[in-house]
């Protein structure tokens, strides 16, 4: 489906004191890829995907979804088709009940109640929290926060899943359970993080990022097994390969 | 934050979620505050039969009584405080017992005091059996504009987030200052409610970017329909709004025992 | 300084509640004119940060005691008087709630004491006068002292007000007001050091949030001299009305109902409850020094309630056997509701 591509033409964001954050940024995820977005701290990762979500103005550059050109007017409709999962699931459980929460995005969709009930009933069992509907977010636990905030996400059926740092904070059960749960999905997945564990086994593509640039794009086992690239990106190889001969 | 099993998220009962329509409590509970507001000064007997109400609700509401009795008890010091200037300023004398002259002024303090209970033991029962998103519709459907409503949400949703951050900072704090209960300068403390004001901005960024990236355009949209159910809501609030108008007119208690001598 | 229900009468309470009310349908209206979406998380999160910044205790000097910020200024300086004021609002609806602080009939008083004058005088007049569209950490500290005085004071003397127009409290108006008005002076100036501390803080770290604070937060301006006006008429009319009516029935009937029923009681069982009482009285010395007159002396309790109705409005159940019967009555009734919730309480789990 060539309509479910997302691409990103020599993007470049400046901060507001001048600090250049991204550099003529280019890559293209095609529908179905899961990607991993990693690089240091400071490299761009997440000014990227706040400039996939509209949230930042680019200085130059452009952001495509689909044929669909990211701008103002079009950055409602860019919106309901990308899911993005925030680093800290507080800041995207803000309802007074995780139903209210998983029902928001549908609801600003403009669906029927029945059909909002639904989307519910179905992300959250994706998500394996059917249980937790009339919980208020601030009784949950770490990882039942996490869980939440991507049926929240879920519910609204985007094309592009975007996370930032999803494994955070999470106990290895919790972990095993949000991998898992990413490799079933097949929306089309960028996944920024410093956890390369993950992205082995979830990404078969990789995009490195260092100084707000692309330094690599490639499958992602030969990537990480490059030690120099890594080291010149600030990064190391991931905890599973380490121990590897060269 | 451990739960005693008995949360009100978890255990429905009669009167908790899914009960009584949460209109009907906020209408019972004005209506008691009115009886009890209504007493004359140097009332306290005829308050008695009052306590049945807070008592009933808590008795079918699993809630735990010794958790109410302390939240009850907080709230006195002050009132007792302002109270305590009635026996100095009502010195007339009202009755003898035991050969103490008992004045106005300590027959007022009591029923105060008295008031006091029963005020704050409605407040709390309200609150401890009913869910807060629930009482939060009701007042919506009442006639609440719709922006403080949903400050009410989010204020609750986060109350806990900010305190904990708070504790961290005090406790992070009494770490490093001298003494084992060191006091906050108040030049500390101004840094630590500014860095606090700071992060709670900051979240609140972070917060209204997850709205937009799900649609938000300005209205926060709920699906929850109450349903006045008269037959218990009616049921319900016909029942104290006659008790308390009963005990509002009719000496209950003068009666009482004026039957129990009687027979 | 929070109101409690207990010294509060349902006129004053009722009156105030209406006040209230109508600020906030006045405020929830003004920002709707201009409506700014992203004003919703940040109200939020800024009536949670109140909470959080309340844990803050800190040591006032000189005095060893220890207070906390109440944080009525910092809202209207971030967020203007009418968000603010709903803040406000909804942070007392919460301490009402679940910190038990202020009662729920009395969060009209309360929120018209601690979030009226704040964000609709203090702010405006007195705060945006001196700091106005360039602070410097001397302005910011004088705005912020001056107009949280100027706010506690006007609020602490809406609470003397209020008490005294209740009647429960024997405090004399003056009496009250040379309590309170010192105190919260002293509040008020602790108050206004921290709050301008805490802006300053905020200033130099990031002076972008006070400028489009500043920017985005319009001023009442003329209206609200007609506003105050209005509001000012609605009290006096309903306040006027409702202490009629409270004074004119309800106390009219408490003394006709209390003569009544006392006659009532007395009039019946008394032989029996004499004979009784008076063999009890000698084995227990039960209420020894109380007359429980028998019939004829009923008769004579009777122009006794008569002439102390008569008085003066006090209340003559004052009359010492209703006031046992009261007593006892009472007792039994508590024990009663009591072992009532225990019943229940026992029904209720055995059916889990």
């Amino acid at each position: 489906m060539s309509h479910h591509f997302l691409e990103v033409r020599d993007l470049w964001v400046a901060y507001p004191d001048g600090t250049e954050a991204l550099r003529g940024l280019s890559f293209r995820l095609e529908h179905g890829e899961a990607v991993g977005l990693v690089g240091a701290n400071g490299a761009g990762k997440s000014t990227t995907l706040l400039a996939l979500a509209g949230l930042i103005n680019p200085c130059r550059g452009s952001v495509n979804l689909g044929g669909t050109v990211l701008s103002k007017q079009t950055v409602g409709e860019i919106r309901r088709r990308i899911g993005f999962l925030f680093q800290d699931p507080d800041d995207q459980l803000f309802m007074p009940t995780v139903f209210d929460d998983v029902a928001f995005g549908p609801l600003n969709q403009g669906l029927t109640a029945e059909e909002v009930e639904e989307r519910v009933r179905t992300a959250l069992e994706q998500v394996g929290a059917r249980h937790l509907a009339e919980r208020p977010a601030h009784r949950l636990s770490g990882g039942e926060k996490r869980s939440v905030a991507i049926a929240t996400v879920l519910s609204m059926i985007p094309d592009v899943l975007i996370m930032d740092e999803p494994s955070a904070s999470l106990d290895p059960r919790g972990r095993r359970l949000l991998i898992g749960l990413l490799k079933s999905f097949t929306h089309t997945r960028l996944v920024a993080t410093h956890d390369l564990d993950l992205v082995l086994e979830v990404c078969p593509r990789t995009i490195v990022l260092s100084g707000g640039r692309v330094e690599a794009d490639g499958e992602t086992a030969r990537i990480f097994q490059d030690r120099t690239l890594l080291e010149r990106c600030g990064l190391e190889p991931p905890l599973c390969l380490q121990g590897m001969p060269r | 934050m451990p739960t005693s099993g008995c949360s009100l998220d978890e255990n429905p009962g009669f009167f908790s979620r899914g009960g009584v329509d949460p209109r009907a409590k906020w209408l019972v509970t004005f209506a008691f505050l009115l009886v009890v507001t209504s007493f004359g000064k140097y009332e306290i007997s005829r308050l008695t039969p009052l306590v049945l109400y807070p008592v009933s609700l808590t008795a079918v509401s699993c809630v735990p009584v010794t958790k109410l009795l302390r939240r009850v008890l907080v709230a006195l010091p002050f009132v007792l405080f302002v109270g305590l200037f009635n026996p100095l300023f009502d010195r007339e004398i009202l009755f003898k017992v035991w050969g103490l002259s008992i004045s106005g002024g300590w027959i007022s303090f009591v029923s105060i005091t008295f008031r006091s209970l029963l005020a704050v033991a409605a407040a709390v029962v309200l609150a401890m059996t009913t869910p807060f998103d629930r009482l939060c519709i009701g007042l919506e459907k009442m006639g609440v504009p719709r922006v403080l409503v949903t400050q009410l949400q989010f204020l609750y949703r986060y109350l806990s987030l900010l305190q904990e951050e708070a504790v961290r900072m005090v406790r992070a704090h009494a770490l490093r200052a001298r003494g084992n209960r060191p006091k906050i300068r108040v030049s500390s403390a101004a840094s630590m409610i500014g860095f606090l004001l700071l992060r709670s901005l900051d979240r609140a960024t972070r917060i209204y970017r997850s709205m937009l990236v799900r649609g938000f355009d300005g209205e926060v949209r709920l699906m929850k329909p109450l349903r006045f159910a008269w037959s218990r809501d009616g049921i319900f609030v016909g029942f104290w709004a006659l008790y308390f108008l009963t005990v509002r007119f009719v000496d209950v208690p003068g009666r009482l025992f004026g039957w129990v001598l009687g027979r | 300084m929070h109101m409690a229900d207990a010294l509060l009468s349902p006129a004053v309470g009722g009156t105030m509640l209406a006040v209230t009310a109508g600020l906030t349908a006045y405020s929830a209206r003004k920002l709707k004119e201009s409506p700014d979406e992203s004003r919703i998380p940040l109200m939020g999160v800024l009536g949670a940060f109140i909470f959080a910044a309340q844990m803050i205790n800190f040591s006032i000097p000189a005095t060893g005691s220890s207070g906390h910020l109440g944080g009525g200024m910092i809202l209207a300086i971030l967020l203007g008087p009418y968000a603010a004021f709903l803040v406000l609002a909804s942070v007392l609806v919460v301490q009402a709630l679940f910190f038990a602080d202020g009662g729920i009939l009395a969060l009209g008083c309360n929120i018209f004491n601690l979030a009226f004058f704040p964000c609709f005088v203090a702010y405006p007049f007195i705060y945006r006068k001196i700091v106005g569209d360039s602070p410097s950490r001397k302005k910011i500290l004088l705005g912020a002292i001056l107009s949280a005085v100027a706010g506690l004071q006007l609020g602490a003397f809406s609470v003397v007000l209020e008490t005294v127009a209740s009647g429960i409290s024997e405090l004399p108006f003056r009496t009250f007001l040379l309590l309170m008005q010192p105190i919260h002076l002293a509040i008020g100036i602790v108050e206004g050091i921290v709050t301008g501390a805490v802006v300053t803080f905020v200033w130099k770290a990031r002076p972008e949030v006070l400028e489009s604070a500043a920017r985005n937060t319009p001023l009442p301006g003329v209206s609200l001299r007609k506003v105050l006006a209005g509001l000012a008429l609605a009290a006096i009319f309903t306040g006027g009305a409702l202490s009629w009516f409270a004074s004119t029935y309800p106390d009219g009937l408490e003394w006709s109902m209390a003569k009544t029923a006392g006659t009532e009681e007395l009039e019946a069982p008394a032989e029996r409850i004499h004979t009784a009482l008076a063999a009890l009285q000698e084995k227990l010395a039960f209420l020894p020094d109380y007359g429980f007159r028998p019939s004829p002396a009923g008769k004579d309790s009777q122009p006794e309630a008569a002439a102390a109705g008569e008085n003066e409005g006090k209340w003559p159940a004052v009359d010492p056997a209703t006031t046992v019967s009261g007593l006892v009555g009472g007792a039994l009734t508590l024990t009663l509701a009591g072992g009532l919730g225990i019943l229940l309480r026992g029904a209720v789990s055995r059916r889990k």
